[in-house]
């Protein structure tokens, strides 16, 4: 009798485990949204859930390659002035047509949501004035020539001007003006929870395979992974890599990986006249800093064995790095490859430097940053102490507290990340290794303080270019130029990975993004 | 009573003051939220653009003084993250959470008080035996561990329960509960049972010892000669001798879950405060960590005042000693 009830309780607990009304596809997702508002900020996490529901001037592939999106073209009329042809027949999610008043006024809403901690402004920052030429057309005016505009103003997603004028973020979140062009419809948000959508039938594009879509918000990593294993979600993100392996071989479980755009790299600080915590043998204060002569800096590459990083370190989740950017992204210097582990030649690029000893120095990672970040620092420690250099020691933080201190300076051997989030090396090359110059905003984290006057003068002329191959030609030479002095260490390109039921698949590439429209069927 | 209240009143007011001081500049001292709100790639112009709108580029002295005042005329501030009030962010998870918590408290004592009374009846006796070791084990294993397991059986293995969030909810009098729902309620279960399991123990614990302690007692002794059952004399006499410290320490505990029953809501993606906090914290959303610990404090003072007035409704000599 008592072990009938226990069957009978079983069964019926059992039977209600799926949620009552069950979504067509069900999203695990490691990151949520600080807001629904596509223009309140640009992290990714934000960006990829904007995608969801609004459209953009163009369209960003897995790899970031652009193609025309609600544009269907733009040409540079003069140095100054770009025309963008708007696409015919594309409705928002109310059933009202597209126009260029809808584009323009989304342009304009980027700069003036309250309180962004991550505003687009700097993506129509360079738009001086803009015209309507008619309900599909119109033009914008640059205060200086930007041949790239169109990576820039087609990052900003276009909301709808009778619904969001006067709109707050808030609005968005409650779904009163959440209107857009997209793939799918909003339909209801519960902040650390989910997030649910529907296609929408009347979309541009090409229909996505599931119309029924749960986005659920599940950080921790081994509950995403065990929530993908009980059936409750199809599809997980941020797969830890230490994972990978065992989920591969589980029956039913599909892994797919992609190389990101995520360089991390090992920044050697020349900031300061004397490097904090750079030492001589018996500990004392080195005097002058060693990382500002780049042989130095070239023999601590040499003493990186990147692929014993990636596979012992990483679990193989991870491609080793000599530059920025991937081959897929525009601006890749080919040929440049990372400096191989090369002990002896370090030994005798240090001796060349004057510093045939070796000196002390204390390596700095973050612990809760990446995947295996606080491993990686170690496992530096270690490699360097081999290499020839005395290792004080190897601290890990947690990120809050280590992004603060080495933004400030305070770390001279130290791991840091930079992801793309545009098709081309250029604003990554101004970001990390242009000389850094507070008052006109470049090189706002240069931490290293790595300044090239011939590499800024190369980069600068690169980005005046307006034609894309001869640009990204032109990046790629800049690029040469300063890695030949070894700016920053590169060691390895993240890889990230997507664990999914075996009936479906998952189209995942550099931009790191999770997004319902790129899931597909399984025959 | 009165004048108790009001000390007890002013004495918070004090500690309400000192928590927020001391947060603040914990808080500051630790990193610069701009590092982790803003995106990698971001511009100084950006950065700057930042930094005024959320009033970060004044001196700390100046933005303590206007979070004051602000708080003054109820005002906590706005999160940093996502632009609404810290209140409402905090008060949107803070029904997850309790539900969460108060299922656990009533499981524990549903569970703890008879096993911890029949272990307390028959010392020494099998029956206690097995039950106290369970309860080393209910202690000792890690919460994490527990949830995972709970979660490798039920959801992975056996696939009865589900692992993550709160399921199908419904409103019921303007609050959005798990409760209304069988899909919501199944979804309570597992977390419900890995927070209780550590209280289960504790409360096993006090009744067996309350129990031990009481039975020998001369007024027990009357009771049986009175003639009077041992259930009775069990549940009605010796009960509310020892309720007096399971209320005690239930109070605090009822506390401490809410405020920090983050590890069971990670583990099982539960959209309460305590996985907001540690997502603050990371993301050093000041507004919503010191409105969060004011907070929490708040109802720490709020609890041991009921606690102290419970004391009195239970025990009649508590009552008669007050002034």
């Amino acid at each position: 009798m008592r072990i009938r009830k226990i069957v009978t309780v079983g069964a019926i607990l059992a039977s209600t485990a799926m949620p009552a009304f069950a979504a067509d596809l069900t999203i695990g997702r490691a990151t949520e949204p600080s807001s629904i508002d596509p223009q309140f900020s640009r992290t990714g996490n934000n960006q990829m859930t904007a995608e969801l529901i609004f459209g953009r001037l163009v369209e960003f592939g897995p790899n970031l390659e652009l193609s025309p999106g609600l544009a269907t073209s733009w040409e540079a009329l003069d140095d100054t002035t770009w025309q963008i042809n708007l696409r015919e027949g594309v409705t928002f999610h109310d059933g009202s047509p597209l126009t260029a008043d809808d584009v323009m006024f989304s342009l304009e809403r980027t700069d003036e949501v309250p309180n962004s901690p991550a505003p687009f402004s700097d993506m129509v920052s360079n738009i001086a004035a803009m015209d309507k030429v008619d309900d599909l057309t119109f033009k914008i005016t640059t205060r200086t020539p930007a041949p790239r505009l169109i990576e820039d103003i087609g990052r900003v997603f276009i909301v709808s001007k009778t619904a969001a004028e006067g709109a707050t973020s808030e609005d968005f979140n409650s779904g009163q003006v959440t209107i857009g062009t997209g793939p799918y419809v909003f339909e209801s948000w519960t902040p650390g929870e989910t997030l649910q959508i529907q296609a929408y039938d009347g979309y541009w594009g090409e229909k996505p395979d599931f119309a029924d879509v749960d986005v659920r918000f599940i950080s921790n990593d081994a509950a995403r992974v065990a929530a993908l294993l009980s059936g409750e979600v199809d599809l997980i993100d941020a797969v830890p890599p230490t994972d990978v392996p065992r989920l591969s071989e589980t029956e039913g479980i599909r892994v797919i990986s992609a190389a990101s755009g995520r360089v991390v790299y090992l920044g050697l600080s020349m900031r300061f006249d004397e490097a904090p915590e750079v030492t001589d043998l018996d500990g004392n204060p080195l005097g002058d800093n060693p990382f500002r002569d780049a042989r130095v800096r070239k023999a601590v590459s040499h003493m990186i064995d990147r692929a014993l990083l990636v596979d012992r370190i990483l679990g193989g989740s991870g491609v080793p790095a000599g530059q920025l950017v991937p081959n897929v992204l525009g601006g890749h210097a080919q040929g440049l490859e990372p400096d191989p582990y090369d002990p002896e030649k370090a030994k005798q690029l240090l001796a060349e430097a004057g510093y045939p000893d070796g000196f002390g120095i204390t390596v700095y990672s973050s612990n809760n940053r990446l995947p295996g970040d606080a491993d990686v620092g170690q496992a530096l420690g270690q490699m360097l102490a081999r290499g020839g250099l005395q290792v004080n020691g190897i601290r890990t933080l947690p990120y809050n507290i280590y992004a603060k201190a080495a933004s400030a300076g305070d770390y001279s051997v130290f791991v840091f990340s930079l992801g793309s989030s545009t098709p081309s090396s250029a604003p990554n090359l101004m970001g990390l290794i242009h000389s850094h110059d507070k008052a006109t905003g470049k090189g706002p984290f240069n931490r290293v303080r790595y300044a090239n006057a011939h590499f800024d003068a190369a980069l600068e002329a690169a980005m005046q270019e307006f034609d894309t191959e001869k640009r990204n030609e032109l990046l790629a030479d800049a690029t040469r130029l300063a890695f030949a002095e070894t700016p920053i260490v590169p060691l390895y390109w993240q890889k990230v990975h997507w664990a999914m039921k075996d009936e479906i698949a998952y189209d995942g590439g550099l931009s790191e993004a999770t997004v319902a429209q790129n899931v597909t069927k399984v025959e | 009573m009165t004048a108790f209240i009001i000390r007890r009143a002013l004495q918070a007011v004090v500690v309400l003051f000192l928590t927020a001081l001391i947060v603040f500049l914990g808080v500051y001292a630790i990193g610069d939220p701009l590092e982790i709100l803003l995106p990698g790639d971001a511009t100084e112009a950006e950065r700057a653009q930042v930094a005024a709108s959320l009033g970060l580029d004044q001196p700390l002295p100046v933005q303590f003084i206007g979070f004051l005042t602000d708080i003054l005329s109820g005002d906590f501030g706005r999160s940093f993250v996502y632009n609404r009030p810290t209140i409402d962010v905090i008060f949107e998870r803070f029904p997850a959470t309790l539900e969460l918590v108060v299922t656990a408290l009533v499981l524990s004592l549903l569970i703890g008080i008879p096993l911890g009374l029949w272990a307390g009846m028959k010392p020494r006796s099998a029956v206690d035996e097995t039950i106290m070791t369970g309860s080393i084990l209910g202690f000792s294993l890690p919460n994490f561990w527990q949830g995972m397991m709970l979660i490798m059986i039920f959801s992975v293995w056996l696939g009865w329960l589900p692992s993550t969030g709160r399921g199908d909810t419904a409103t019921v009098l303007s609050i959005r509960t798990s409760f209304a729902t069988w899909d919501g309620f199944t979804h309570l279960i597992l977390p419900a049972i890995n927070l209780a399991l550590a209280q289960i123990a504790l409360v096993i614990r006090l009744t067996r010892t309350g129990v031990q302690e009481t039975t020998p007692l001369d007024f027990v002794r009357f009771a049986r000669a009175r003639g009077l059952t041992e259930r009775r004399i069990l549940l009605v006499h010796v009960m509310k001798n020892i309720l007096i410290p399971i209320v005690t320490v239930l109070g605090i505990e009822f506390g401490s879950l809410i405020a920090f029953a983050v590890v069971t809501e990670t583990i099982f993606a539960w959209p309460g405060i305590g996985k907001l906090i540690i997502d603050s914290i990371n993301a050093l959303d000041r507004p919503v960590i010191v409105t969060y610990i004011l907070f929490i404090v708040t109802m720490f003072i709020v609890i041991n005042l009921l606690v102290d007035i419970l004391y009195s409704l239970i025990d009649p000599r508590i009552r008669v000693r007050q002034p």
